[in-house]
């Protein structure tokens, strides 16, 4: 197995940039991308992209800088970020980690100098090669002009539009008014609007239960799921039958009976006749998984084994949210996971809600999410999936990909 | 439908399939093999569809559920290649992984719950998957196939080669829109395209060591590097599909738990 000159001299300059950034990051710390807020970054951007179109066109006269961008260098820098994510899949992501690990910023991967000081050199690569591309269009796949060119717009809108993102979690409560979020630092932000939660509603999946070993502590792995009243299956042994089930129900104080309560914290309930399979033993009784009001109720199979019924699982939760905007005009959003709702450059999304009262909450944590790059990485990630299937719809080519002329020294 | 017929689908699609690969190398004519290859995929099908109509949603979202797909994508990815580039030998590829996928879910049975979490309900949730098995699927068969060229006694030829480069390119092109499929609807989910989430960061790895593979290829004729990259990237897909469960690293923080 022998490695060809240029691939020596291209992994050379990978490790030596590794290196530099280990010095970096052992110096200086973490980076701190706040410097490319919006227009920094921007400008940063615009003049990284005139500098890759000079180096191209400047390769004439001096024919080095084609080793930028060459198939060694593609290969170089490919390879190079392929180690430097196993290294980031391998370390665990924690802020606090301390020693070797730490110092190095492994475990602060994202903000560490060895990874964006290799991920702009791939970033350099690519735009290279997408200004060569651009160039040379005629003599190019389709597919890698496409691809180049979107993997290279995401990573420009990542790397230098990295400061411009602003995220702010708002805390709702029904029928209140805020217009203030806070920032994953815990600073104060004011929203360009004031957001009103007029209702939180909430689907769930009906209850299961499950068969405890209250020695193991151990659930089963079969459940019974009450989708209606008479369901029945055989767990661990047991012939489980859900002959009643209440969806709100609430329980009695002196008779420990669940009935049926139309009110705020109801929970559901299910009284279940149990039979071992074996021995005929029989039990019966109130199942439930209890709510912020009432107690959970287990029906015990003799001394080990228990009949339980965790929390019920959220179907769908949905906000129903009033936003006054700067000019003072209100629209009403329904806002839930998978469909934020959009207002201006603003993205909000259903983040959660109070877990202990589950659909009873009358809290609703919101994001909001401004991202100044959202368009352009928006039109690069379509382009780059055109791209998948033009090269899904062109890969039987007989033709293998060229390579570029200078590569063949 | 239950996981309980899966046996009788399996045995009926199995015996479909293993009857294509035999005809591939006795029939003269294409289409008796391809004919028997599709209707073990049809029949394999169908009992995935009715595993989503008796589960109430799509059958994707568990480990079990996630190997019923990996099966059917590699008998469908074995007829195309079939018949596309009419190589005999990728029908028995093709059915040795489909079975041996099924058998792991026959001999692992998992217990699934029919509920789906807010976050899976979304329309990328069902593409996002199918690609990824689908491209998994093309780099099980490149895997096996590169693995046959690199241990037998003689070179690799350049046509055998220019086969493992097209299934690769194809396996790439199905990475990559499973992979934007995902950041899109992370987009739509979160308000993130990429978190670096453990998945995530070994889809990455994965993704950018085929890309490697793709890169070098044109120019390095060391047969022993190329095979290598391409067996090394399929490590790496293994860590990003179940190896996470698995790291220490991963424990407990990756959404994408199944």
């Amino acid at each position: 197995m022998t490695l060809q000159w240029g691939y020596k001299r291209a992994f050379a300059r990978c490790a030596l940039l590794f290196v530099a950034g280990t010095a970096l990051q052992i110096i200086f710390g973490d980076i701190d991308n706040s410097f490319l807020r919006y227009p920094w970054g921007l400008i940063v951007a615009i003049n990284y992209l005139y500098l890759l179109v000079l180096i191209h066109f400047q390769t004439d006269r001096w024919p080095w800088l084609k080793r930028l961008y060459d198939g060694y260098a593609c290969v170089s820098a490919l390879a190079s970020m392929v180690v430097v994510t196993i290294i980031f899949g391998l370390t665990r992501q924690d802020p606090a980690t301390e020693g070797l690990i730490g110092l190095l910023g492994f475990s602060r991967m994202t903000s560490s100098w060895p990874f964006n000081i290799l991920l702009l050199y791939f970033t350099t690569t690519t735009g290279l090669a997408v200004v060569d591309d651009l160039h040379h269009w005629r003599q190019r796949r389709l597919a890698a002009v496409l691809s180049h060119l979107a993997v290279f717009v995401v990573l420009v809108a990542g790397v230098f539009g990295s400061g411009d993102k602003q995220r702010v979690n708002v805390t709702t409560q029904v029928g209140h008014t805020t217009h203030v979020g806070l920032t994953d630092k815990g600073e104060q932000v004011q929203l360009p609007f004031a957001l009103t939660l007029k209702e939180f509603t909430m689907d769930e999946y009906p209850p299961k239960l499950y068969v405890l070993d209250t020695r193991t502590e151990s659930s089963s792995m079969d459940f019974l799921s009450v989708e209606a009243e008479g369901v029945e299956a055989d767990i661990e042994g047991w012939h489980i039958v859900a002959e009643r089930s209440i969806d709100m129900a609430g329980r009695r104080t002196e008779s420990g009976e669940w009935q049926q309560m139309d009110h705020v914290g109801a929970a559901p309930a299910v009284y279940v006749k149990a039979r071992h399979q074996l021995s005929g033993e029989e039990f019966e009784g109130w199942v439930s998984c209890g709510s912020f009001i009432f107690e959970p109720s287990y029906l015990m199979l003799g001394g080990r084994y228990a009949v339980a019924m965790p929390r019920r699982e959220a179907k769908r939760y949905l906000s129903r949210v009033e936003l006054r905007d700067e000019e003072g005009q209100t629209h009403l959003y329904n806002i839930e996971v998978n469909h934020p709702a959009r207002v201006g450059g603003w993205y909000i999304y259903q983040m959660g809600y109070d877990t202990q009262r589950g659909r009873w909450s009358e809290v609703s944590v919101l994001e909001c999410v401004r991202d100044g790059w959202y368009s352009a990485v928006h039109i690069a990630l379509w382009t780059m999936l055109v791209s998948g299937v033009v090269m899904f719809l062109t890969a039987g080519g007989r033709r293998a990909a060229k390579p570029r002329k200078e590569d063949k020294r | 439908m239950t996981w309980d017929q899966l046996i009788w689908f399996a045995l009926v699609a199995s015996l479909c399939w293993i009857t294509g690969a035999v005809m591939a190398f006795r029939a003269k004519r294409q289409w008796p093999a391809a004919t028997a290859a599709i209707a073990g995929s049809v029949i394999f099908f169908a009992y995935i569809v009715g595993m989503w109509i008796s589960l109430e949603r799509p059958p994707m979202r568990t480990m079990g559920e996630t190997r019923l797909w990996y099966s059917f994508f590699l008998s469908v990815a074995g007829v195309a290649v079939y018949l596309r580039w009419r190589y005999k030998w990728i029908l028995s590829f093709s059915t040795l992984m489909s079975v041996v996928f099924i058998c792991v879910n026959l001999f692992k049975p998992e217990i699934h719950s029919k509920s789906l979490m807010p976050a899976l309900q979304s329309v990328w949730f069902v593409p996002h998957v199918i690609v990824y098995m689908f491209a998994y699927a093309m780099m099980g068969a490149v895997t096996l196939f590169a693995l046959y060229l690199w241990l037998r006694k003689y070179d690799a030829t350049d046509e055998e080669l220019r086969v493992c480069d097209n299934l690769v390119r194809i396996g790439w092109a199905f990475l990559t829109l499973g992979m934007i499929m995902g950041a899109l609807w992370a987009k739509q989910a979160w308000g993130d395209y990429w978190t670096w989430d453990p998945k995530e960061t070994w889809a990455a790895a994965t993704w950018l060591s085929y890309l490697t593979y793709l890169h070098l290829r044109p120019r390095e004729k060391d047969q022993n590097i190329t095979f290598a990259l391409l067996i090394f990237s399929f490590l790496l897909l293994q860590m990003c599909w179940y190896g996470i469960n698995y790291l220490p690293s991963a424990q407990g923080s990756s959404i994408h738990v199944y």
